[in-house]
């Protein structure tokens, strides 16, 4: 163990503060298992936006504003702001969308997988072989010669717009003017009060743009480099972290079924998070990890967030989200078309040799 | 960075565009109430809840008050007559599923519930006019003590299976998280 990395520290201190938060805001009222999902918080915010009509789900969460701006702060203190893109940007856009269809089929980003396991919900564990299986794919992808291309370096100005479009979502969520949407009633009106929400999502947001912690990124660094990475050292402080709280408040309920925001289709679980780690893997970051590159100046990932957004409204209004019901019919086409695209993408650009 | 004319004119130019849209957004807001709209807006919602909620009692009165003298059967029948009025209406389900219950059919009743639910999330919710959160808990316990042991000791019965698998959902859906 590298005790003497101050790097090393600064991993475990974000894998701390995203078991503990992510417990915590679901205490102080969003909803169960989802005190931090990535996935869920884009399909309310797609809502609030207009983007959707499931008047259940309508709530522009402050936890992405934070994470966006908190990453912005960070790489401006730390002069790691830079503005850079145009590494294959409408695939990333698609992937994005996928990313989020993946999520919604699982009901869940990789954040909420381990929230959930961590809670007792036994039904992740099929998410989790998933996971682990599509980044082991993509990894070998990788090693293999697909990768999407290199970004270049852009006009500082261009880093900016996601924290700018990110800070009018701030000044909506204030002002709550006529036009943006609040649920009533459902699970868009389980929230953190909002205060304590963007300031959660802020001090997330910083600490995951120092440590450049991401849940799949630690699963591919294992695949890849070993232990020589420290990022499984913050996987392994998130989910123990989040465990000893979820016993502390009552909160662990070991078991398969009646599980909250769940479904037993295991097979469509494990589909679903398999392409959220391809994915992930392939354009470098799982949703946590994109809305943080795209809060220090990477153009690319702030298309993937923008893809994500027109994701989380399809998964609404396409009738392609799981509920606890179970996979519909749309969900199950969408996660295999969805494979089927990041497949034509592996092989259509892939570097081979000679 | 050297700031040259053109820079000077584009520097004015988004100055005035902030100024004029600050204007324009304060005027607005004076002027034609915006923020009052959004109030409005808040307030139509709930109008129309209200309004539901009278025309679900108007429209199933009848049912309840049969319900009320005892005469299940006869509220089934006047239920069935009003779901051919108005199919996919989740009311209907609910007070089914209430009135099945009532009869001691455990396994209808639950499948009764998770049409309703699914057709219409509110009655899960808590503090709502139709919420039917405390009724769902007894169905729940109900469910729990009577098929899911039934269910475990025939696992090839597909009935119970299918009365397991609805008695999981609502209690899924009774656990909370994102739907």
């Amino acid at each position: 163990m590298p005790l003497k990395d101050r790097h090393f520290w600064v991993v475990i201190l974000a894998g701390l503060a995203l078991g503990i938060l992510g417990v915590l805001l679901s205490v102080w009222g969003n909803p169960a298992n989802s005190g931090i999902c990535v996935s869920c918080f884009i399909e309310n915010s797609a809502g609030a936006l207009g983007l959707h009509n499931n008047v259940r789900m309508q709530y522009l969460r402050p936890e992405l504003i934070g994470f966006i701006l908190g990453a912005l702060a960070s790489a401006l203190i730390g002069r790691e702001f830079r503005s850079r893109g145009g590494s294959s940007p409408l695939l990333r856009l698609v992937g994005g969308i996928f990313l989020i269809i993946g999520c919604s089929v699982f009901i869940g980003c990789p954040i909420k997988l381990l929230l959930r396991l961590s809670a007792g919900d036994l039904t992740a564990v099929a998410g989790v072989i998933g996971l682990v299986c599509g980044v082991w794919l993509g990894a070998k992808g990788a090693v293999s010669g697909v990768e999407l291309g290199s970004q270049r370096a852009e006009p500082s100005g261009s880093g900016l717009v996601m924290p700018f479009l990110f800070l009018l979502l701030l000044a909506f969520l204030i002002i709550r003017p006529d036009f943006i949407n609040f649920s009533t009633d459902g699970s868009g009106t389980e929230a953190a009060p909002w205060q304590w929400a963007l300031a959660a999502g802020g001090l997330l947001g910083v600490l995951a743009q120092r440590s450049q912690f991401c849940i799949t990124g630690s699963i591919r660094d294992i695949f890849l480099v070993g232990r020589r990475s420290y990022l499984h050292w913050g996987l392994g402080a998130f989910v123990l972290s989040a465990l000893a709280l979820n016993v502390a408040t009552g909160r662990l309920h070991p078991g398969l079924y009646g599980q909250p925001g769940a479904h037993l289709d295991h097979l469509w679980s494990f589909l679903g998070m398999a392409l959220v780690g391809w994915i992930s893997v392939l354009i470098g970051g799982c949703p946590f990890r994109q809305m943080i590159k795209a809060g220090e100046g990477n153009t690319d990932a702030g298309l993937v967030v923008v893809g994500m957004f027109i994701g989380g409204a399809v998964s609404q209004s396409w009738g392609i989200a799981a509920t606890a019901a179970g996979v519909p019919l749309y969900g199950k086409a969408a996660v295999l078309t969805g494979l089927a695209f990041v497949l034509a993408v592996s092989l259509m650009l892939r570097r081979r040799e000679g | 960075m050297k700031t040259d004319r053109f820079d000077k004119i584009l520097w004015l130019l988004l100055g005035t565009v902030l100024v004029a849209l600050t204007l324009l957004l304060w005027q607005g807001q004076h002027r034609e109430g915006a923020l009052a709209r959004g109030n409005n807006r808040a307030m139509e919602r709930e109008l129309a809840n209200q309004a539901r909620v009278v025309l679900l009692q108007k429209l199933y009165g009848p049912v309840e008050e049969l319900r009320q003298k005892g005469e299940l059967q006869n509220a089934l029948l006047k239920l069935d007559e009003l779901s051919r009025q108005y199919p996919g209406e989740a009311h209907g389900y609910i007070l089914q599923g209430e009135i099945l219950q009532q009869m001691g059919v455990l396994d209808a009743a639950l499948a009764s519930y998770v049409a309703g639910i699914r057709l219409n999330g509110t009655y899960v919710d808590r503090n709502t006019p139709l919420s039917q959160r405390d009724a769902l808990q007894r169905l729940v316990a109900a469910g729990e003590r009577d098929i899911a042991p039934k269910a475990k000791a025939n696992p090839n019965n597909r009935s119970l299976a299918t009365a397991l698998a609805n008695l999981n959902y609502l209690k899924s859906r009774l656990a909370g998280g994102c739907e």
